[in-house]
């Protein structure tokens, strides 16, 4: 019985820790939520005060008047679903055949493909905007997408997805007389489904989120995604009301996509952990 | 002749290079060349449309090594990852042992701290800055309602620094925290049990089973966690822009200033060598540990 109730006592304790630091993740995000549908003199009041009764869509015409959100907005969802599905596309069909099929030179090619995860973007990103620029793609959404199609984490992790499945799958498929694409469009890639939405939904998560590759290869307004748009806003003026507004917009989309695929979230962000 | 063609290339070995071959290309054109191109550049004086007064030779490296802006940049950078990564998985550690279990309170903490990972830094910003803002911020108020008044969260050299080092924590421990969980639960239950036999208290059994039986990951979430922590950039740029008195400009946010704002690539290369040195040293030394290991 004693022990029982200390038992009980650690797990309470527990529950208040972890509540604790959820409350400094909550508290933030519900505030904001809060600001941006609040009028803006009550954001200039003092004392500031946590919640409200007056809602207003006025932040959200405001910012709307000031840059062009929406065209932030369309871009971004062009730019993530433009250079996420095609890229998906490619690498997995390289993991593929790294898994499955046995060619000349492939240890080397795979080891090269490797070796391209080392390279820290901060330090080719000068070189890259220069060839880029030079390529005629400055301001284009062809030099938002092509750069990042490439991606060796994802070949990596559609890889060790193909490896799993059995070695009698291709073979009956060949004497069925299927075309080699054929095997891997119609035969294995259904079967690696999961990790293949996994690293679609990394990756739009990504593309929304990416800052510094849209800031550096865009400069018409019009181009603008939605992180690098807002970044830019805030720099030029910090208007209250709008700033939460906007930051709601940024926020919203992925979190629709987090409750929907928290699963592959958190499946993809292990696994990519463990296999290093 | 196209049935030829075709048969050629169905064979598993010559569709092979098919397969892969965009993507080998993709990143050779988009990764290794620029990394060649990016010590090439460095020895040159030229700006985004390539004019300027062209090689240099060492120039910009002897510029570099007598730039003080540059010597602030790396030790605020080494500060920041000295502080932030052991803070991050300490809290990734911690918060992993406790939510091990796979109960319904500890599935709905891990979906919570996973959150933050999806915000965007400029969204992380925004929140923070008006949270923190010096008259109308909640906190300051909620501080200034425990008699702490006066603190000016985002324009106090040595403060700053901090904050950003706490966002950028806040931001991304779920990350940690994810993966050693992930480790935690495959550690073999007979192991725990056993230990519970002889009386091992919960505690202990941290520290003496779980902690050694995932040192790999832990070795791996160190390095990774290095490697981006060296890299801080957008967090600077959404909240400081590198203020106040450059006290939080990292290495990368100066890299970005001089190639980009003053138009200068061939010297915001010579700077990016500097980052790109200490990330090679930490991935080499890594490495040859991990093969000593091996053997």
């Amino acid at each position: 019985m004693h022990k029982k109730t200390k038992d009980r006592l650690t797990d309470l304790f527990i529950t208040l820790i972890l509540f604790a630091v959820a409350l400094l993740i909550i508290v933030p995000m519900v505030w904001i939520t809060i600001c941006a549908f609040r009028p803006q003199k009550e954001l200039m009041q003092y004392p500031p005060q946590f919640f409200t009764s007056n809602f207003t869509l006025q932040n959200f015409t405001e910012i709307a008047r000031r840059i062009k959100i929406w065209g932030y907005v369309k871009n971004s969802v062009v730019y993530c679903l433009a250079s996420t599905i095609p890229s998906v596309f490619l690498n997995s069909l390289a993991g593929y055949a790294f898994a499955r099929l046995s060619f000349k030179g492939k240890n080397v090619l795979f080891i090269m493909i490797l070796a391209t995860m080392m390279i820290p973007f901060q330090v080719i990103m000068v070189p890259l905007f220069l060839e880029v620029y030079k390529m005629g793609m400055y301001d284009t959404f062809a030099g938002l997408i092509v750069p990042n199609l490439g991606a060796a984490i994802t070949v990596f992790m559609t890889r060790a997805a193909f490896s799993m499945l059995p070695r009698e799958l291709e073979e009956a498929a060949r004497i069925d007389g299927l075309s080699e694409f054929g095997i891997f469009g119609r035969i294995m890639l259904p079967l690696v489904k999961p990790t293949i939405v996994t690293v679609i939904v990394l990756g739009i998560n990504g593309a929304w989120n990416d800052l510094m590759w849209p800031l550096l290869i865009t400069s018409n307004t019009n181009m603008r995604t939605v992180t690098n748009g807002l970044a830019m806003f805030i720099d030029s003026s910090l208007q209250y009301g709008t700033a939460f507004a906007g930051a709601f917009i940024s926020i919203c989309p992925m979190f629709v996509l987090y409750i929907f695929g928290q699963k592959y979230f958190v499946e993809g962000t292990a696994s990519s952990g463990l296999k290093g | 002749m196209v049935g030829k063609i075709k048969a050629f290339w169905n064979k598993p070995s010559h569709v092979a290079y098919l397969f892969v071959m965009p993507v080998v290309l993709l990143l050779i054109v988009f990764r290794i060349l620029p990394m060649i191109a990016a010590f090439v550049c460095s020895f040159f004086d030229m700006d985004m449309f390539l004019v300027g007064k062209g090689f240099v030779g060492f120039d910009n490296f002897a510029e570099a090594f007598r730039d003080k802006r540059l010597w602030n940049g790396l030790w605020v950078t080494l500060k920041f990852t000295m502080v932030e990564v052991p803070l991050q998985m300490l809290i990734g550690l911690a918060l992993a042992g406790l939510l091990t279990k796979n109960r319904l309170r500890n599935r709905f903490f891990r979906a919570v701290y996973f959150m933050p990972i999806v915000c965007s830094a400029t969204a992380v910003a925004i929140m923070w800055r008006m949270f923190l803002h010096s008259n109308v911020g909640m906190m300051t108020y909620w501080l200034e309602c425990i008699g702490i008044k006066g603190v000016n969260f985002l324009n106090t050299p040595g403060l700053t620094f901090y904050v950003i080092v706490f966002m950028s924590v806040w931001r991304s421990f779920g990350i940690s925290t994810v993966i050693f969980l992930s480790a935690m639960q495959n550690v073999p239950r007979e192991l725990y049990e056993s230990a519970e036999l002889d009386g091992c208290s919960k505690i202990r059994q941290f520290f003496s089973i779980t902690l050694p039986l995932i040192k790999e990951t832990i070795a791996f979430v160190l390095i990774t966690r290095l490697i981006g922590s060296l890299q801080i950039f957008d967090l600077v740029l959404t909240t400081t822009e590198g203020g106040p008195n450059y006290s939080t400009e990292t290495l990368v946010y100066y890299t970005y200033v001089r190639a980009f704002s003053n138009n200068r690539m061939g010297y915001g290369s010579a700077v990016s060598m500097f980052l790109f040195a200490i990330i090679l040293v930490i991935t080499v030394v890594f490495y040859a540990r991990l093969y000593r290991e091996e053997k």
